[in-house]
Parts: C-alpha cells; structure tokens; sequence
C-alpha cells in the first residue's frame, strides 16, 4: 500500500465505513457549490460581468469607499490624461528613481511611459521574453527589490471589500505589485465585481473551462502589521503605500 | 513539539502574577473580540453565513476520505507533488530531506501552526539550514525562542521594550522605547534581506480547495505573497481537516473566518496558489509540494463526541471570547493550540490524562461557542471530556481518578439510593466530623478532608435530618 493509499485508508476507518464513500449521491442537500456543473458555473460567471457592466456607477462608487477604508489613497481620473498626471505627480512626491511596470494594456493606453519618465525616473517593464534561465529571474527580482514605485492595471476589483484582484502571468511578475515601497493601481470603471462570490463564480468558471491562472492575489490596502502591542503598522513586508486610480469610462 | 499539558497549573498562576502580560493579552479583547462584534453586527446575513460555513465543514469532514483523494489528484494535476503524513515526525523528516536533496540555504516561514506541531524551524536550523520566521509576531517569538501565545497574534503578550531588546542589538536599559512603527521598520530591514537570498519558504494552508488543488493563503503582512513569490521551491503543509469542496465555498469560508479572527472585512492579501509557476511567469516557485499531516487527528475524527472540532478553521475567536484564556494565557496550555478549541484538541491528540486541566479550565459561560465562525460546541465537548477523565473512561491513559476516589464516590452513590443507608450514612459522617469541627464548622482538618478546608470551611452536619426532626415534633404536638 502506498503511503498515500494507506492514509486516506485510516481516515475512511475513522470515519466508520469500510470503503471511500463518494458523495455526490446528496449532492441535493449539500451546502457547497462542488455539484454545481459547468452550465451552471458558466451563467454565474456570466452574470458576475453582466453585472459588473450595468452596475458599473454604482459598483465603482462602493469600491471607491471601501477601498479607501481599507488604507489605500484612492484618486479619481475623468481621462486618461488625468491618470497620468495622478501618476507623474505621485512619482515626484516620493522621489522615484526607479519605477517598474506591468505591461497590462491600460497603463500604455494613458501613456504611464512617457509621464514616468518625465518625472526623470527610469522605467523599467515586466516583460518576459519567455526565457527561464537563472540569470533572467534574478534580474527580475533585483529589478523589483530596487524599484521605489510598482505600477498595475488591475484584473478586477471587488466593491464588496475595495479589493483589487491580480493574476500573475506573463507581463505581470507578482513581486511588481509587492517588492517597492509604492504601488499604484489603475482600475477602469465596469471592472468592478460585486462581491467575493462573483469573483469565486469566475475563477470556478475558469477552472471547469481549463483557464484557471497559476495563481491569484488579493490585495486590499497596505502590507499591515498590529503584532507589537497590538498597534496597526502599515508597511512590514509589502507596500507601505497604496494608490488606487479610478479611471472613469475607461 | 513536546506537549507540556501537565504543567497548566502553575504556567497559569505564572502568568496570572505577571501585571504586565495581563495587560498585553487584554488587547485580544479590546481589540480582536470586540472588532469581531462590530465586524459581524456590519455584515446583515452574519448567521447564515456561520451555518452556511458549518455545513460546509460538516459536509467535507463526513466525507474527509473522498476529499483527500481528489484534492491530492488535482495539486498532481496542476504539476505539484503531495507527501502524506502519518505524524509531525515523518511530515519533518520529508521537509528536511527535500531542503537537503535540493540544497537548500534559506527557508522563510510564513505563520503555520501545523508546523508548530513538527517544531519545524527549529529543525531545520538544527540541520544548518538557516530558517526565518516571517510573520513579524512569529519572528519576535523566534527571536525570543518562545512558542506562540495566540494563534493569530502569536506575540501579543510581548510589550515594546521586550521587542526593542529583541530586535535592536543596541538596546540599552534606560534608552528611549522606539514605538511600533519604528520597531516594525526595524524588522522589515532585517527580513527584507532574507526574502531576497530565500530558495525555500514553507507556508500553512488557510484552505486548500479539493476540486482545483488549490490552497489560500490568508495575511495582512504580505509574507504569504514573498513565500509565493521568491523562492525556487514552496512547501505548503496543512492539517488533514483543512479542505473545503469547491472554488465557489472560498467566498463564505474568507468571510467568516477573516471577520472571525481581526474584525476585518478582508485581509490585506489573499493568495490563491494552483500549483508551480506557469512556463511564461518571469518569477514564482519551480516546485509546489503539499505535505498533509494526521498527527493524530483521526483520533478526533473516529469519535463521534469530537469529530466537530475538525470543524475548526483556527480564527483564534474563541481565545478572545474566553475570560480563562484572558487569565492563563497562552502558554498554560502546553502544547500549540491554546484557549477553549485548544482544550479539546490537544487532551485528544496529545491524550488526556496529562491534560486534564485543560477542559476543567473553563468556566462553561458559552462564549467560544457563541464567537465560532462555524458553530462549534465547544462547552458540550469540554464537559464530555471532564466527564472522561473523572471517571467515564477505563481507559487508564484517559482517565486521571485514583481507584480510591472511585471508591468514595461509588459508595457515596450506594449510600444516596436508599433512606436507611443515606440516615445511617449522615450518621457516620457526623461522628467523624464532630470532633473536628469549632462552633458548628470544620475550618482545618487532616487529608483527605483538607482538599476542601484548605481554601473553604465546610459546615457541620446537622445532629439529625428534617425528617427525623419533623416526626420529633409531629410526637410532642401529640403528647
């Protein structure tokens, strides 16, 4: 018996039966979504961004809110051109040097680039060209851990809890949204989910279409600590500083 | 870890004479117990949440078995490995024997209890690989070479001079006491150079989702993220009982167990890993491995009694809620999991006899129960348990009564069941006692009596029962 094999053997003694049981046979009166087939989870998923459209004044609104009772600097931008003026102006009140960047589609499309490097910092983009080797992945961590500013788009965000949802992938490192000191979000009105169960509808989504990403983060806020005296510190591991800019009509 | 469960006593009177611990732990009140209150009366459908939560739980545990085996299959399936282990001691042996065969330097920890339970850091700077705690209060402890005081503030009850002593080489007595923030800048100095050289980082599992292989990971420090992030290899060990069924149960279990342990809406970060990084990631692990622990919890789950403390998603609410662990603290308890869920799972898995104080250790209010995210009755399994030790069990490794105090009892019980033997038995009592009693009260006597009049007086019995007296007089009336 393997190890494995003789484990899950003890559990099912414990449990008092003698062989697994499986239990999809009451599925009926089960209270997890686990039975719920892929049609199902597809019309969630659906419903989520259907939602996510039409309520999209409402739902960016509350994001706006909960998000800044969550610790991040939330700043509104009616064009593109305000964003990138948010960002510069950002850029020069902490002093950046050093300034990295996804290369989510939003950021080229308000012309991050130019406003960054104007502010006389460099710039520097999370592309990958595809090519793992040792070298190329502690030049991305070096380039991380140096960087004063991290600027993202964001995947979605979540109203219910001023969450931004992020999936790291080609072109989005995950240390750009956690290594420097700042990071800026730019978040386009109408990618605001309701709550975490229309977030959980489209990863389940994702996951019984086979495009579940590797991984996926929720950030709501600064890197927070209250582990001495039980005072809230923020900025122990990640972000000492969050921007949250919403890009209207984006 | 080595249980110290039969030391309860006197680390309680311990800690019970030390004005300035009693302080510290009182913010688990101030601060966790009642944001959680406030947390929940802000969320209008809280109850519901708490019984979708408990079926939930219920659900995956009855059937523990069939989700062990799908969620092995799915973490294979997205290309990570899983170890099962019988106990902490194989489950540390795997660990080390993977940082060895990998060559690994550097391990960073993110907050595990399970790992807690295979003294996991220790061992592995035992075996000379240098091996950070991340989480800030963890790594104050570790700096302290203590165990955890909480299972969310595992810190709480150190104060800021302690700290500063702790983190700062420069520290002298009569210096300035930096605050938090400066001691907390201090601390992300001295770590942020250790995520940099990391290769390894071994992280708990807040859940791990049975039908995609996944695991979450909830902090508000971020080191979840760096263990996620920078190292070549990320190992995630987990108790058997963490699982839940679907992606879509996330969103219930986060809510509940977030607002449960900090009264917050979310954490700053939720990670959710599916295994090593994808071929076109620029950083991320090379290799996810899963190591599932027993470590006898099947004890837990083979007893119908106790079975629902494997409910348990370890939010920490039920040490906030309860006024003995505000008393005794943390470590009283022993062993890793302190407070009133920690005072039925370690008498089960590290055996009763020594830890029989724990479950007596409670005064039965109901608070723990009331604060469970998923409902737990933790006062029904806390009496069961004393009701086992005391004299239902004939196991002698359960039970902590001498046969002579089974002996009183039962003849105390013959002695009850009848009028005759209860009269005769008053009778008895009373000869003995009178010579020791002063104006009607006994105040001092010898063993075995002294159990009681060390610490209260006890009252002399009556020269005769009601009864007897009322017949007396019913007598005199006639006459």
């Amino acid at each position: 018996m393997t190890d494995r094999a003789k484990f899950i053997a003890s559990v099912t003694s414990s449990l008092g039966r003698s062989e697994v049981l499986s239990p999809s046979e009451e599925a009926a009166d089960a209270s997890t979504a686990v039975f719920e087939n892929a049609d199902t989870a597809k019309a969630n998923a659906d419903r989520a961004m259907s939602d996510a459209s039409e309520r999209s004044d409402t739902l960016t609104a509350q994001m706006a809110a909960m998000a800044a009772t969550n610790g991040w600097k939330v700043h509104r931008a009616g064009n593109p051109e305000d964003a990138a003026d948010l960002i510069a102006s950002i850029c020069e009140q902490k002093g950046a040097k050093s300034v990295l960047r996804s290369n989510h589609d939003v950021l080229s499309q308000i012309g991050v680039d130019s406003a960054v490097t104007n502010t006389g910092a460099t710039l520097g983009v999370t592309e990958h060209d595809g090519e793992n080797s040792e070298a190329n992945i502690q030049d991305a961590k070096s380039a991380a851990f140096t960087a004063d500013i991290g600027i993202t788009g964001v995947d979605y965000a979540i109203a219910e809890t001023g969450t931004v949802v992020l999936h790291p992938r080609s072109g989005l490192s995950r240390l750009v949204s956690l290594a420097p000191p700042t990071h800026i979000a730019v978040l386009r009105s109408g990618e605001v989910l309701d709550s975490l169960d229309e977030l959980f509808a489209m990863e389940r989504n994702d996951y019984l279409s086979g495009d579940l990403a590797g991984s996926m983060n929720l950030i709501s806020g600064p890197s927070k600590t209250a582990d001495i005296e039980g005072t809230t510190v923020t900025g122990i591991h990640g972000p000492l500083e969050v921007h949250l800019i919403i890009l209207e009509n984006g | 870890m080595k249980p110290q469960t039969i030391n309860f006593r006197s680390k309680a009177s311990q800690t019970m004479g030390d004005e300035e611990v009693q302080q510290a732990i009182e913010h688990v009140y101030t601060g966790f117990f009642k944001g959680r209150l406030v947390a929940a009366a802000d969320t209008p459908d809280w109850e519901e949440l708490r019984t979708k939560g408990k079926a939930i739980k219920d659900h995956t545990i009855a059937h523990l078995d069939y989700y062990l085996g799908l969620l092995a299959d799915n973490v294979e399936k997205n290309g990570g490995s899983v170890f099962f282990a019988e106990d902490a001691e194989e489950a540390r042996k795997h660990i080390i024997d993977l940082a060895h065969a990998r060559n690994i330097k550097t391990v960073i920890k993110s907050k595990s209890m399970v790992s807690e339970e295979m003294a996991l850091a220790e061992s592995l700077n035992d075996e000379g690989i240098e091996t950070v705690e991340t989480d800030l209060g963890e790594y104050i402890i570790q700096l302290a070479n203590e165990t955890p005081y909480h299972l969310i503030a595992p810190a709480v009850h150190k104060s800021r001079k302690e700290v500063a002593e702790l983190l700062d080489d420069d520290f002298k007595e009569g210096d300035r006491v930096p605050d938090a923030t400066e001691l907390t800048m201090m601390a992300r100095e001295k770590l942020r150079g250790v995520f940099e050289r990391a290769d390894m980082s071994v992280t708990g599992v807040n859940f791990a989702v049975a039908e995609s292989g996944s695991i979450a990971l909830v902090t508000n420090e971020g080191n979840g993220r760096m263990s996620t992030t920078v190292p070549r290899v990320h190992v995630a060990v987990m108790g058997m009982e963490k699982i839940i069924p679907s992606i879509q149960d996330l969103s219930t279990m986060l809510r509940i167990l977030i607002r449960s342990a900090t009264g917050q809406r979310i954490s700053t970060y939720v990670t959710m890993v599916n295994g090593a990084r994808k071929p076109d990631e620029e950083e991320g692990p090379e290799e996810f491995h899963l190591v599932i622990m027993n470590n006898g919890r099947q004890k837990l789950l083979a007893d119908p009694q106790m079975r629902e403390s494997l409910n348990c998603i370890r939010c920490g609410a039920c040490l906030n809620a309860c006024p003995v662990y505000r008393k005794v603290g943390g470590h009283a308890y022993g062993w890793v999991y302190p407070g009133p869920i920690g005072a039925i799972v370690t008498p089960v898995m590290t055996g009763l006899k020594d830890a029989s104080n724990l479950p007596a250790a409670s005064s039965l209010c109901g608070a723990c129960h009331d604060a469970c995210p998923v409902k737990i009755n933790i006062p029904r399994m806390l009496l069961e348990l004393r009701y086992r030790s005391a004299e239902g069990s004939t196991d002698s490794a359960e039970r902590t009564s001498s046969a002579s105090e089974r002996f009183v009892w039962k003849s105390w019980r013959i002695g009850m069941m009848g009028r005759k033997r209860f009269d005769y038995g008053a009778k008895l009592a009373r000869l003995i006692l009178r010579p020791l009693a002063r104006n009607g009260w006994l105040r001092k006597s010898p063993p075995p009596i002294s159990g009681w009049t060390s610490t209260r007086d006890f009252p002399l019995i009556a020269a005769g029962s009601l009864r007897s007296r009322l017949a007396k007089r019913r007598k005199k009336a006639k006459s």
